[in-house]
């Protein structure tokens, strides 16, 4: 039997034993009277282990202990409770002395003679993990944002811009040696045709790499197609939603391909890859397998990171499986409505 | 005598065609240079009677290539140029030692000659 105290009227013992929570009782010397199931797996001191120990020696860590003494002693003495019948977030101690961050409420048992005191406590580790987590992806996709601008206007300024700053010199140029010189103009507004092409060029490809026009024209299938097209190594298509989906799904799905083929062009050595994206019932499931060495792992570059981000965002999954020596398998599930 | 003219700035293409934008205008371009330590090294050794340096530079920025170039004799006069447009610019280029600011849209010899003290 796990609780300490036998009398209990069965009703609360099924409650006891059966809390997801801690449930740990002690008396007014601090001493523990209670102990639940939840306490034995989560502290790793079983209720005959725990039953008379004092409760701070069990599970409060030596640096909080001095604290949590005074505080039942002032109680005691008459003060004002301060941690009673409200939520508080605490540090507690197991048994290997390991510690995690827990949340625990204490409430004091109304019945005559001395006090007892009831305390609540979960284990919120991987409550804060996520949280931190989720914290951090968000300070990822805000950053991955600010560098993609950051980008943009280097991209801009450094391509195109210059571009047509030397050709608006060029045709000044040109305007001047106009009826002195005409076959040095001839050869200027060569170069300046040649300068506006390039230009042209370059804002076409950043543009593509900012959206995909073909995606919002014309769904998946066309846009999956034109990456294939512009993939260094052969790709086959052997799925690709004929209907359109929400258009953040179709471009999540899309940069997912993107850049598990841009990963293939650069790392792979494959010889082909394989681009299947099919929609079953409510989730949308992107796979891009390759044939080359292997070896990709998530979070050692920023590109796989922040398509988890992006994929996370929108409640899907990513996962990477790339054995060395047998290929790379990047793998989406994204919700898609129903 | 024609002015001589020193051109700093990292895109190659902008200097050829601002080098041959200037000589049609009567400036004898003598020097050019990819960054600023290189057009601080140039300004000295070619003592220029101007520079044209470009704000945006791989290792330092614009101003503070001018404020090298103002702190060691001869110390030629500087126009400072950029594909980029800020109100602030011409300020911000006369407290750095410079004469002046002028967009790369409307650079030519006259604006720069318009600049000189
Ligand atoms: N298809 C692949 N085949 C082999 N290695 C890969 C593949 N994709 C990614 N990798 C490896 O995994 C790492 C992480 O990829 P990624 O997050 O996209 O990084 P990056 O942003 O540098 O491209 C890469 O540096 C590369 O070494
Ligand atoms: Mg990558």
């Amino acid at each position: 039997m796990t609780i300490v105290d036998t009398d209990l009227p069965e009703r609360y013992r099924a409650l006891l034993l059966a809390a997801l929570d801690c449930v740990v009782t002690m008396d007014h010397r601090g001493s523990v009277v209670e102990w639940n199931p939840a306490a034995e797996r989560t502290f790793g001191w079983s209720a005959a282990e725990a039953a008379g120990r004092e409760m701070a020696e069990l599970i409060v860590p030596p640096s909080l202990r001095e604290r949590h003494r005074a505080g039942l002693a002032r109680y005691l003495a008459g003060g004002e409770p301060v941690v009673l019948d409200r939520r508080v977030e605490i540090t507690a101690m197991r048994r290997d002395g390991t510690e995690f961050p827990c949340e625990l409420t204490i409430t004091r048992s109304t019945q005559p003679g001395a006090p007892l005191f009831v305390g609540y406590l979960r284990d919120i580790t991987e409550r804060h993990t996520a949280e931190a987590e989720l914290h951090a992806s968000r300070a990822r996709i805000v950053t991955a944002a600010d560098d993609a601008r950051r980008r943009l206007e280097r991209d801009l300024h450094d391509g195109a811009q210059q571009h047509l700053v030397g050709l608006a010199m060029t045709l000044r140029l040109a305007r001047r040696k106009l009826f002195d010189d005409p076959a040095f103009v001839a050869e200027l507004l060569d170069e300046a045709i040649g300068d506006l092409s390039t230009a042209t060029g370059e804002l076409r490809e950043l543009a593509r790499g900012l959206h995909p026009a073909v995606l919002t024209e014309g769904g998946l299938q066309p846009a999956l197609t034109s990456l294939a097209k512009r993939a260094g190594v052969p790709v086959a298509i052997l799925a690709a939603p004929d209907e359109r989906l929400e258009p953040t799904v179709e471009i999540t799905a899309y940069f997912v391909v993107a850049e598990a083929l841009t990963n293939v062009a650069r790392y792979a050595e494959a010889s082909s890859a394989e681009v299947r994206v099919q929609r079953v019932g409510g989730v949308l499931h992107v796979e891009v397998r390759d044939d080359g060495r292997g070896g990709a792992e998530l979070g050692a570059g920023s590109g796989l990171r922040g398509l988890l981000d992006r994929v996370s965002a929108i409640g899907g999954t990513l996962f990477v499986e790339s054995p060395e020596g047998v290929g790379t398998l990047l793998r989406a599930e994204l919700p898609c409505g129903s | 005598m024609a002015t001589t003219v020193l051109i700093v700035d990292d895109h190659s293409a902008f200097r050829s065609r601002a080098k041959r934008m200037l000589e049609a205008e009567g400036f004898e371009v003598v020097g050019e240079a990819g960054d600023g330590a290189s057009g601080v090294d140039a300004a000295q050794r070619l003592s220029p009677d101007v520079v044209l340096l470009d704000l945006q530079l791989p290792d330092i920025t614009g101003f503070e290539v001018a404020e090298a170039i103002a702190a060691r004799p001869p110390s030629p006069a500087v126009v400072i140029t950029s594909t980029r447009e800020s109100d602030d610019y011409d300020a911000r280029a006369r407290r750095s030692g410079a004469c002046g600011f002028v967009s790369k849209a409307e650079l030519s010899g006259a604006a720069i000659e318009e600049l000189l003290p």
